[in-house]
């Protein structure tokens, strides 16, 4: 056994003794890390979670940036897991639980305020509902569905594109002509068809600002971003219309400190709160896993929202299953396609 | 010259023991902090990762697929590019700065190097703001009438190069400029004295005397441009995949340690090789 585990094994038996021995479950600890991905989301997370939930348990909660599988496979492998609770995709949560990165959220010591019935897996709490939509500068000719987006030559103009095969290959394929309910299972040929046919007048972004920031910047006309980032820019224009709803996910990765996984636990109790995802909402304008959400958000905004019907009803619902199954084959061609640039 | 003093040979073990006790902990520092994390790399690169056993196929896949030696051979280009601009540009203005007065190439000298004091990622954002299609110099050229449309300078290889150039021009120039100043300007003098012209000392004597140190500082500028990851990522859009993005790609965005270990020992032993020919091209500018 390398250190590090020999270390945890030990602290683990510990805990373990200590908790069997009393009525009373660990203390959970005075801090708090979560791994989350920063940006205007953290930001509204911090003022409205963080803060009334340190005030309350008096545990403090530090965030590190940027989540990702990649850095979660870092931590386990090794040995030093020393956040609690993480943000991540849904392709990423899967692929974290099948690989035995991820521990069983305890949701009886959660008791969570209501919450839809898919916002609740054994491994994963859905943090947030966004979607991945289409955006414009007002100058620019309006498309209105991904087959006129991805059209360059009559609706000339760069992209701006996101550098992330999950959040570009489905729209990619409705554009070859792919029905757009029925996307997945995705056929990657159609997909990478349309992007080689437009690489040369695409611009691929990697931060979520920047998608709106090309276009205000006029080195894109068009844009593909995620919707907290696009619809409060009132210099923009976009659509819901073809949208792909999506969810991020609270997980909390094997092997962290029991204690701060009981901090990790009151933490989700205090995020399903439909008051907290309000005040969220008021910042960026994504919703929570509550039911009981609508009537608190800000009428005026409501079709900012991804979740809102009207916009709900325009848009599909991406599979993460798929993308988790296909995960090596959709990297390897990403990787052909990309590094041939 | 004093005469020379003789030393027993137990004075120089007393010399070269206490020599090693004070080089010691910087040599313990260096080999934790830098040396064994280099060698558990290579180790990595073949070991297979799920069984530990050695294997050669991480290299074997990224000398077999052809996509990730274009990326090696795309980066040699561009660095090349990029240190032929630097030595271009850079050699004219280190032999200017000598002509200076003293005042002069003090004056010039503190210029390049506060350039160094800004930021890496400061100054590359910074072209955004100039070379962007909103930018200060497209602005420039619509008001002058020289274009109605913007011209695309970012998002591309021209503006990592441009990149590139502005933060490499110093690394070129202050060695060659040192150089130059080492040169006896009494060679000008003597040259006109026998009939050559200005242009016939400069190719004919200057020149070839100067080539040594260009040639050190070119090594140098293209060493260091292997490895640059800002510039391309920021200023080329995701369209410009050089050796640092591609490792990116594969340690953050799809975990292949192993592959990425490989990669980045076959960058250090070429890295290595090109610094064996920069040392042994400075010797000679010394001699």
């Amino acid at each position: 056994m390398t250190k590090p585990a020999l270390l945890q094994a030990s602290l683990l038996s510990l805990a373990a003794v200590l908790a069997f021995n009393g009525p009373a479950a660990a203390e959970p600890a005075k801090t708090l890390r979560i791994l989350t991905a920063g940006g205007e989301w953290t930001d509204a997370v911090t003022k409205c979670v963080d803060g009334p939930f340190e005030k309350k348990y008096g545990i403090k909660v530090e965030l590190d940036t940027p989540a990702g599988y990649a850095k979660l496979a870092g931590l386990a492998q090794s040995g030093n897991v020393n956040v609690a609770l993480m943000d991540l995709e849904t392709s990423e949560l899967e692929r974290a639980n099948a690989n035995g990165l991820l521990d069983n959220i305890d949701w009886d010591k959660v008791k969570p305020f209501e919450m839809f019935p898919d916002a609740k897996k054994p491994y994963g709490f859905a943090s947030t509902y966004f979607s991945t939509i289409m955006a414009w500068r007002p100058d620019a000719k309006a498309p209105s569905n991904w087959v006129e987006f991805f059209d360059t030559k009559n609706f000339p103009g760069k992209r701006a594109l996101p550098d992330y095969p999950g959040y570009v290959l489905a729209f990619a394929a409705i554009a070859d002509g792919v029905d757009p309910t029925k996307v997945f299972p995705l056929d990657l040929d159609r997909a990478f068809k349309t992007l080689e046919r437009v690489k040369g007048d695409v611009i691929w972004w990697t931060a979520g600002g920047q998608s709106a920031q090309l276009l205000q910047d006029n080195e894109a006309q068009y844009s593909i971003g995620w919707s907290g980032r696009i619809v409060t820019k009132t210099d923009l224009k976009h659509s819901f219309n073809q949208g792909m709803l999506d969810t991020s996910w609270w997980g909390m990765p094997k092997g962290a400190d029991p204690a701060m996984q009981e901090a990790a636990l009151l933490y989700l109790h205090e995020y399903s709160d439909p008051k907290q995802q309000a005040c969220i909402a008021q910042y960026i304008s994504y919703t929570g896993p509550s039911p009981e959400l609508d009537p608190l958000l800000p009428q005026d905004k409501l079709d900012q929202f991804p979740n809102f019907k009207k916009n709900r009803d325009v848009q599909y619902v991406t599979d993460g299953k798929w993308w988790y199954d296909n995960a090596a084959e959709v990297e390897k061609r990403w990787q052909e396609f990309k590094l041939a640039q | 010259m004093s005469a020379a003093v003789v030393h027993s040979p137990s004075w120089w073990r007393g010399r070269l023991a206490t020599s090693l006790l004070l080089v010691l902990p910087l040599a313990l520092v260096i080999g934790l902090a830098f040396d064994l994390p280099l060698l558990m790399t290579a180790l990595w690169s073949i070991t297979d990762f799920k069984s530990g056993s050695l294997t050669p196929e991480y290299y074997q896949d990224f000398f077999g697929r052809p996509i990730y030696l274009s990326v090696v051979w795309r980066t040699l280009e561009i660095a090349f590019a990029v240190s032929c601009c630097c030595a271009l540009i850079g050699y004219p203005l280190s032999y200017w700065m000598t002509t200076l007065s003293p005042r002069g190439q003090k004056i010039s000298l503190i210029i390049i190097v506060m350039s160094f004091w800004v930021s890496v990622l400061v100054r590359t954002y910074a072209w955004i703001v100039i070379l962007g299609n909103a930018g200060l110099v497209n602005r420039a050229l619509h008001y002058l009438g020289l274009a109605d449309r913007p011209v695309q300078f970012l998002y591309g290889e021209l503006g990592v190069c441009i990149g590139m150039v502005n933060v490499l021009l110093p690394f070129l120039l202050l060695p060659l400029y040192a150089a130059m100043l080492q040169i006896d300007p009494r060679l000008r003098q003597i040259a006109l004295t026998m009939g050559a012209t200005s242009g016939q000392f400069f190719w004919r004597v200057f020149f070839p005397l100067t080539l040594p140190a260009l040639s050190a500082t070119f090594v140098l500028v293209f060493i260091l441009s292997l490895g640059f990851y800002i510039t391309p990522a920021i200023l080329g859009g995701g369209k410009v995949p050089m050796i640092a993005n591609m490792l990116d790609m594969l340690i953050n965005q799809f975990p292949h340690w192993s592959l990425a270990a490989a990669m980045s020992c076959v960058m250090l032993v070429l890295t290595l090789g090109l610094f064996a020919l920069y040392q042994s091209l400075r010797g000679k500018v010394a001699a």
